[in-house]
Order: structure tokens, then sequence, then C-alpha cells
């Protein structure tokens, strides 16, 4: 029996263990209808595990997923026709132009899918007889995400959309992503990129080792975690580090030579600029800013997101 | 099982098999060359005609003579070797691999048995061979058959066995008939099996199964479209050898349901073993070795390029426990000897290890991603 819920998703005390590998360790959570939900973490933190479970890919070892009123483990009959899935890596067949294949995974979903409105939601107009194998990385994501929507289905997960692509590419595809969240459309997203959580998802849920650590939406947690400003500095020379140090804050440096400084309050900003102008020291330029979800997960687990994070913050 | 999403895969399997243009050709192309170059070289077998040297030491009118006597038997091209020089040296430095030596005293011999009735007096031809050639035996088998017709005649007497040909079929069978029966089975099992395995590794590492398992179509409708995939070019590719075999060679080969029937059975076989293997080779690579460990001992041993009573004793037992073996049997029994028999009993074998196969390779194919 499908009963109707406020949740698209309901995730309860979920485990999967591989042998002695614990990827989920007893998560809980709830995806609203109509929200877009970013599920953020490093690589191996149990993201797509999670999301597979959800998909009826994999079978949870304990606990209960219901999605749409539906169990998991249970309904994925009827289940499957509702939702609309991006795999991370998503790959297609190598000869099969893009209208083509759009064509073949609606005919799957025995739908009359409208092809050219798909089409044109994920901007690939000037592509439709171009074969998979000759498009960049990014248009085969935004090939991917019009194939996961073929079947205008209610969820849609999205297994780290923009991951490998150059930063021009990731704009692109965060501008499908922002179409599709103005339909309306409940959205599971899974993530390493900080930004893209932040400009997409009103929940974010921070994952770290098997484990949620924290969730809300961005603001929220920035705001929880992180109740603090971020002070960098353009230093002419090395003598500005010791002089912020000596009247009492903690600075470091940054992969960039910038200075980090954290403090509590504006003013504090104020007494830091006042010192190093009465040391006789310069600075190029300076920013206060809040801190983002990069420090938040920083000051959480202690860990970068992505092998290439440059910041470093004082903490 | 649903026929449009079933019809949906074949489109895409089909589609892109057509733009694999490569794959296309060699799929095509290699079974039909394989006929040409077989077939050019057993259809010329009953006329061929053998190069042999010979060495006259006598240099008399009655070593000439036996010389003229070989060239007109119409089975050797004879070139005449200089009696100064080495034979053996000849056969090193020339490459080739045989020398006949008359020796000296030939004529002499000869005049002794025939004008004088000497029974004692005889001549010792001798072969000079390199053993290393392949067709030398044969080469000297068809002298001593030769020289045996000779001794014969010179006896004066009738022979006492003479021997007779009773051919159980209308016309006169060749080897290509019995070639291209072994070729239709041997190409429908590599491409089912490289088909299968192939495509079904290559969608998995690159993911495409797992996107799959969030579409409604089922690991039925998969594994239906891609044995239907695989009849259509099956069928095809044998309707290409067919043609070229009769064209070319002009072959008399009995065509009825019971091809279509032992295409199938080739299919349904081969298919299902390539899922097994799927299931048990992870990367594309060893899914190449795994194919052709596979396949290489079925397409020498079974009987495709050649009959397996040319193989000893043990490797005839094990040639009857391939699969393969049926299909060429059975091929060979309706489109050679149209024994409709013969044809149902392979018909029913390689059906029943069809059949478990396939059930083991439904079983085996895995859809969902790790449980």
């Amino acid at each position: 029996m499908t009963k109707e819920t406020e949740y698209a998703i309901e995730v309860e005390k979920l485990t999967k263990s591989y042998g002695d590998l614990l990827a989920v360790n007893d998560i809980s959570f709830t995806v609203s209808k109509g929200e877009v939900f970013a599920f953020l973490g490093p690589n191996g933190a149990g993201k797509t595990t999670t999301v597979e479970i959800i998909e009826t890919i994999r079978t949870p070892t304990s606990g209960k997923v219901t999605l749409l009123g539906m169990d998991v483990t249970k309904k994925k009959h009827d289940i499957v026709p509702r939702i609309g899935v991006l795999p991370q890596g998503f790959n297609s067949f190598d000869r099969i132009t893009v209208r083509e294949t759009i064509q073949y995974y609606s005919r799957l979903f025995c739908m009359d899918t409208d092809i050219d409105g798909l089409i044109e939601l994920v901007n690939l107009k000037d592509k439709t007889k171009e074969q998979y194998k000759n498009l960049s990385g990014g248009l085969k994501q935004r090939l991917g995400i019009a194939i996961a929507l073929v079947n205008d289905p209610e969820v849609v997960f999205l297994d780290e959309p923009t991951t490998g692509l150059d930063p021009h590419a990731r704009h692109e595809v965060w501008e499908v992503l922002l179409g599709l969240k103005k339909k309306g459309k409940t959205v599971f997203l899974t993530t390493h990129y900080m930004e893209e959580a932040e400009l997409l998802a009103d929940t974010v849920a921070i994952i770290s080792k098997g484990k949620v650590i924290a969730m809300g939406s961005p603001g929220e947690l920035i705001e929880s975690t992180a109740n603090y400003l971020v002070l960098t500095l353009k230093p002419v020379d090395e003598k500005v580090l010791e002089i912020v140090r000596t009247i009492g804050f903690e600075a470091v440096f940054d992969s960039h030579k910038n200075i980090k400084v954290r403090v509590e309050h504006t003013y504090d900003v104020q007494k830091i600029l006042n010192a190093i102008r009465d040391a006789g020291a310069l600075y190029l330029s300076l920013d206060v800013r809040k801190p983002n979800l990069e420090e938040v997960f920083l000051k959480l687990t202690g860990e970068a997101l992505r092998e290439d994070s440059s910041e470093m913050v004082a903490k | 099982m649903n026929l449009r999403i079933i019809s949906a895969n074949l489109v895409v399997k089909l589609t892109s098999f057509y733009r694999e243009k490569t794959t296309m050709f060699f799929t095509f192309a290699f079974p039909i060359i394989l006929i040409l170059v077989f077939g050019t070289i057993f259809m010329s077998q009953d006329n061929v005609e053998y190069h042999l040297c010979v060495q006259d030491l006598d240099q008399t009118n009655s070593s000439a003579q036996a010389v003229k006597a070989l060239e007109l038997n119409g089975k050797f091209k004879i070139t005449r070797v200089d009696p100064a020089i080495n034979a053996a040296q000849y056969v090193r430095d020339n490459k080739v691999n045989l020398v006949l030596v008359i020796p000296k005293g030939y004529e002499r011999s000869l005049v002794q048995r025939m004008a004088l009735q000497d029974f004692n007096a005889s001549v010792t031809i001798t072969y000079i061979y390199d053993p290393s050639s392949s067709s030398v035996d044969t080469k000297k088998d068809i002298l001593n058959a030769v020289l045996a017709g000779i001794n014969q005649k010179m006896s004066g007497k009738p022979p006492f066995i003479r021997s007779a040909e009773k051919s159980i079929l209308a016309r006169k069978y060749r080897f290509i008939e019995f070639f291209v029966p072994g070729i239709i089975a041997m190409s429908v099992m590599t491409l089912s099996l490289f088909g299968t395995v192939d495509s079904d590794t290559e969608l998995r590492q690159k993911g495409i199964i797992r996107k799959l398992s969030t579409t409604p179509i089922t690991r039925t409708d998969w594994i239906l479209s891609n044995i239907l995939y695989q009849f259509i070019l099956a069928v095809i590719s044998t309707t290409a050898m067919l043609l070229v075999s009769y064209a070319v060679f002009d072959v008399s080969l009995h065509i009825d349901a019971w091809l279509l029937a032992f295409i199938l059975l080739d299919v349904f076989a081969f298919v299902g073993i390539g899922m097994i293997l799927t299931r048990f080779v992870k990367e594309a690579q060893s899914a190449a070795s795994a194919t052709n460990a596979i396949s290489f001992p079925m397409m020498f041993l079974s009987g495709s390029f050649f009959p397996i009573e040319l193989m000893p004793g043990f490797l005839q037992k094990f040639a009857k426990t391939l699969p393969l073996y049926y299909v060429n049997e059975g091929l060979r029994a309706s489109m050679v000897f149209k024994d409709n028999m013969a044809a149902l009993r392979s018909s029913a074998i390689i059906g029943v290890f069809a059949a478990v196969v396939f059930i083991l390779g439904i079983v085996a194919t895995k859809w969902e991603e790790g449980k």
C-alpha cells in the first residue's frame, strides 16, 4: 500500500556494511517534497551507497528507507517509474545520438516524453544528432540529466553531477539544475562541491565516515557551527603574521600565501589593522567574510572535502 | 516481458552495430574469407599437380622414357636435375621437398629383366626428401602407387583385386560442402559468445547496467533482446556465407527449417555460456581471454574445420563432449546428407545443453549492483 506523506524520502537508522567495512552507519533523515536536498561529503563517506539504497539498486543491511511512502526493499517495481536517476560516472551507448538516447530511455519507461522540451531544458539543441562518444564531459552530464527526467519523475537523484567537469562546464550544469529547482522537483543531490550545495540546496546533510554529522539549510549550518568571521590579508612582508599573532589572534598562511585570521567580531578587524599600521607593516588587500560550508565542513570533520581543496583556515 | 522495451533495446543494439563499421566488416567478412580461402585450397585438390624433381643418373633412352611416363601420369610437373650435382644439396639449396633419383644401370637392368627374363634383375629408385615438409608424404604415397602400377604392368598379368567406388550421395560430396556447415556453426558460436561477453562486460564496466537497473527494463527483457539481436546477426551472417558459397563454389547444400533451428540452438547455447562467463569475469581484458579459452578448443576440436575422424581416439571422445560438435553434426546431417533422424538426434542433445546453460546464464546474470 502506498501511503501519502509530506516526505519524499524517509531514512530511519540505515546501516550498510560490506564485510567488516561499515559504509553507512545508522543514519536517519527526511527529505520533504519539492526541496533540493544535498548530501555533502568527501569521497568514500557513504554518499553513493546511501543514494543507491534509496534508488533501490542496493539493499540495506538494516534500517528502513521509504520513498514516496513505499518501502524501497519491497516496492522496486512501483518506485522505479516514479524516480529519475543520474548515476555517478554516468555513461551511455557510444554510437547512439543525443536524441536517440533520450528516445531509448523514454521507450524503456513506455512514456511519450516531450523529447524536444527535455533537449531544450538541458540546452542540447545543437547537439541532437551528435553521437554520445563525441560529447564533452559537461554535455554528457547534461544528457544524463535529461535522461533522468524522461519519465517526469517525482524525485530526481543526481549523484555527483559535476564531478570531473571544468569550472565552465560545471556552471552550465548548475544552470540546468537551477531550472530543475524552479520546476519544483524534489531533488536528491550528492556532491563534494561546497559551492554546488550552497547554490542549489534547501537542505544540506553533511556526511562523514558513514554518519550524518550535521544537517540544516546552508545558512543555519554556517550560523550554528561557524559563528565567526574570516579575515584574509594579502601581506607585503611576512612580519604581518607575527604582528597578528602577537596581539593574540590565531593566524595561518593558506596555500596562496594569504594570511587567514579567525575573528569573533568586526571590531577585532579594526584592532588587527591598527596593530599592523602601528608596526609599519604593509598589506595589499583585505577581505572580511562569513565562513562558507567548506569551513563548516572542516570544523566539523577536520578533513578536507576534496583532495584539491586548497583553503586552510585557522581554527 | 515487455515487447516495447525489447524492441527499443534491439534498435539500440542494431544501430550501434551498424555504426561500428569495422566490427561489422569483420563480423561478416571473417567467415566469408575462411570459406573463400579453404574452399579454394581444397576445391582444386582433386586435380592438383605436384612439382617433382627427377635426377636421371642413367642418361639412357629407357631412363628418359621412365621420366616421360611419370610426366604423362598427369600428377606431376617434372623438373630435370643435372646428374652431375649432389641431389641432397639440391633439395636444401632449392627448397624442394623431394628429388627422385634414377640410378645408373637402369637400362641395363631393364633389358636383363625384360629381354633376358632375369627376374632377379631390379633397380632401386631413391627418394631424397626433406621430412620436415608437410606434403612430402602425400607425394611419396602417390609415387609409390605409380611405381606399383608400373611393376604390375611389367608382370604382364591382370590384377586380382580391383576396387570400385559407390558414393552414398547422389552427387560427389566435396570438401567445401563439409566445410560450409562447420563454418556456419563456428561463426554463430563466435558471434553469440563474444557478442554477449564483450557487450555485457563493457556495459557493466561503464555503469550502463547500473543506470538501466533504475528503469523499468527487467533482466528477462534484457536477455531476450540480446538473444534476438544475436539471432538476427547470425541469420544475416549465415545468409552471406551461403550466398558466397553458392556463387563461388556452386555448393550443393540443402536448406530447410533445420538450418534456422540449429542457428537458434547455437545462439541460445553460446549466449548462455556468455552470460555465465560475464558473471565471473569483471574486466574487459580477462573477458576476452575467457571467451578465447572456450571458443578455441571448440573451433578446432569439434570438427568445424576437418572431420574429427582425423584426430586421435581420445581427442575424438573429447570432441563428442563439446556442444559445437552437435551443431556441426546436425547442420551436416540436414544440409549435406538430408538425414532428418540424425539432425533430430543432434538437435535433441544441443537443445538440452542449450536449455541448461541458458537457464544457468539467466540465474547468473546480475542485474542489480552489489547487494
